[in-house]
């Protein structure tokens, strides 16, 4: 197999995995504090793994390589989920029940 | 061998309405085809029209509403709910039209006849809970509005519970769809509508716990089991009304590969 | 050697001509039209959290998070395996290819084991689809991306015929299938964000 493609992949591997072990701190934070505490973990999480996912596109699956407008479909995605995740959260915050 | 174009028949008149619908009863070897695709979708518009319109049981009302609100839910919509489910009745045979041309698809597809076949028996079957069930539930209650609010309740539980949660049928005839397009090896349709039949299925299944929650996203008006469930729902029956409509376009009336759509419009015309 | 250098020269920011769809296009619409129905699954969730965000946060604490760590590694890592087989099938190394698309089966089944024990752990504890609306989403989100994991066993199963004999080895049919599999990996990831981390 191609080196520079294996190194590639076990490198994009590696940076996948670390970050998630970070999230395993991140997420051991104790959820009971401030509001402004928890959106912050809050938005980090969601941000956090849109990137991961991000990067999970482009290179396992080679949109990197691809058309460009398969790589702006994707980002496109990306963004909106982004968008949508976060303001469905400031939302649910703005109307809480009961 | 493929069956040529009959070289004997006038071509289509540009003209009236009337006269162009006289030309494709008389000439076009595909006018039963035609008459299923209409059937299809004149059917889906009067579904639609007949179940959030007058009927008004789509979107779905909570389950959660107590027996002295659903006797006030069938007060509010007695005539919709009668005279609505009774054209519903009336018309309901044309599904068989409708999964003919549906299992007429499957069946120009190079895979086994076996397809087509249980495909058809399939949603021949899913008449029942997803037409006929409800619209019996319905006109029983709205009939006698003095029943006992106990029964009418247990015939709105009856109804929406039929109609919303008995995806199984849906569920095993969307994959036996989806398998047929994706072994299929005349391209009758694309492979991201085999795809789709997957999304199709999968949202059946998303259906499932209408059963067990009376209140919420699961519920069977819930956000993720009716709303989500129904834009998927659209977009795929929207799918396969345009792709119906190429293949017909399309077909040759052979077994082989289907033909790409001809540019040239003197090729084919539709009704 | 024109593999390595075509495939060389994709590394260093591609002309125009070496601009590829991996795997069908048909596989990239699906793909997407899932991506969105997903979005549209998480932001009940986060919706529906945010609004009662005491009652998600109890019920979270009773999640295991190292539990949800492993399987996300888990997942990543078949991943890496099922882009090494792509990759190991682009250059005509089949038996490699064949032997990373099997490691992607290995990693996915420990995922599914580790997945149904983490279910039985928490119905053993008593949180139950009906216990509360957090546990609810919980069990409807990772149910329905598991009912896509086994589908992706098929997928990948194709993929392992498809390498298998000489007759067959369509590339494009093998990328669509990893195509599916990398859509599983980066599902979990958010759902892993949403359910395990997110206050």
């Amino acid at each position: 197999m191609n080196a520079g493609f294996e190194k590639r992949l076990i490198v994009v591997w590696l940076a996948l995995s670390t970050i998630t072990i970070v999230q395993l701190g991140v997420g051991s934070i104790d959820g009971r504090a401030a509001l402004a505490r928890n959106s912050a973990i809050t938005a980090s999480a969601i941000l956090i793994a849109l990137i991961k996912v991000r990067i999970i596109i482009r290179e396992f699956m080679e949109v990197r390589h691809a058309p460009v407008l398969l790589g702006r479909l994707t980002d496109l995605w990306v963004v909106l989920t982004g968008a949508v995740l976060l303001g469905g959260y400031l939302a649910g915050t703005a109307f809480p029940k009961g | 061998m493929n069956a040529p174009r009959p070289e004997s028949a006038p071509p289509a008149p540009a003209g009236s309405f009337l006269r162009r619908i006289a030309w494709h009863w008389r000439h076009d070897e595909k006018c039963e085809l035609w008459i299923g695709w209409w059937t299809l979708v004149v059917f889906y518009n009067l579904y639609g029209l007949l179940f959030f319109v007058i009927t008004r049981t789509q979107p779905p009302p909570e389950p959660s509403l107590d027996p002295m609100e659903v006797v006030q839910w069938f007060g509010d919509r007695r005539h919709g709910l009668l005279y609505g489910y009774a054209l519903v009745f009336i018309v309901g045979g044309a599904t068989a039209i409708m999964n003919a041309t549906l299992a007429y698809s499957i069946r120009r597809m190079s895979v086994s006849r076996a397809f087509a076949y249980s495909y058809l028996v399939i949603y021949a079957l899913a008449t029942l809970p997803g037409m006929l069930l409800m619209g019996v539930a319905c006109t029983v209650g709205a009939m006698r509005p003095d029943r006992d609010p106990a029964v009418m309740s247990w015939l709105y539980d009856l109804a929406f519970l039929s109609f919303e949660g008995t995806m199984g049928v849906f569920l095993i005839g969307s994959l036996i769809w989806m398998a047929a397009v994706l072994l299929d090896e005349n391209g009758v349709f694309p492979k991201w509508f085999g795809y789709l039949n997957l999304c199709n299925a999968l949202t059946e299944v998303v259906v499932a716990p209408a059963w067990i929650f009376q209140s919420g996203a699961f519920a069977w008006d819930g956000s993720i089991a009716w709303w989500i469930n129904m834009g998927v729902f659209v977009i795929y029956t929207t799918a396969f009304l345009t792709l119906l409509r190429r293949m017909i376009l399309r077909e040759d009336f052979g077994t082989g590969p289907l033909p790409e759509l001809a540019t040239d419009p003197a090729a084919g015309s539709a009704p | 050697m024109t593999s390595i250098a075509s495939t060389r020269s994709r590394a260093h920011g591609s002309p125009e001509t070496e601009r590829f769809v991996p795997g069908q296009p048909d596989m990239w619409a699906f793909v997407l039209f899932e991506a969105f129905v997903f979005t549209a699954y998480f932001t009940v969730y986060v919706f529906s959290r945010a609004r009662t965000p005491d009652v998600f946060r109890q019920s979270q604490m009773h999640l295991d998070l190292r539990v949800g760590v492993v399987n996300t590694l888990l997942l990543l890592t078949s991943s890496l395996f099922v882009a090494r087989c792509v990759q190991a099938a682009r250059e005509g190394s089949y038996r490699a290819a064949t032997t990373n698309a099997f490691l992607t089966m290995l990693f996915g089944s420990v995922f599914l084991v580790s997945k149904v024990r983490e279910w039985a752990m928490e119905i053993g504890q008593g949180f139950t689809f009906t216990t509360d609306e957090f546990f609810s989403f919980y069990y409807f989100l990772t149910a329905i991306h598991f009912i896509h994991l086994l589908i992706g066993f098929v997928a990948l199963a194709v993929a392992v015929r498809q390498l298998t004999s000489p007759a067959r080895r369509s590339q494009v049919i093998v990328e669509t299938c990893a195509t599916y599999w990398h859509t599983i990996d980066f599902l979990w990831v958010l759902i892993f964000a949403l359910l395990y981390v997110m206050r």
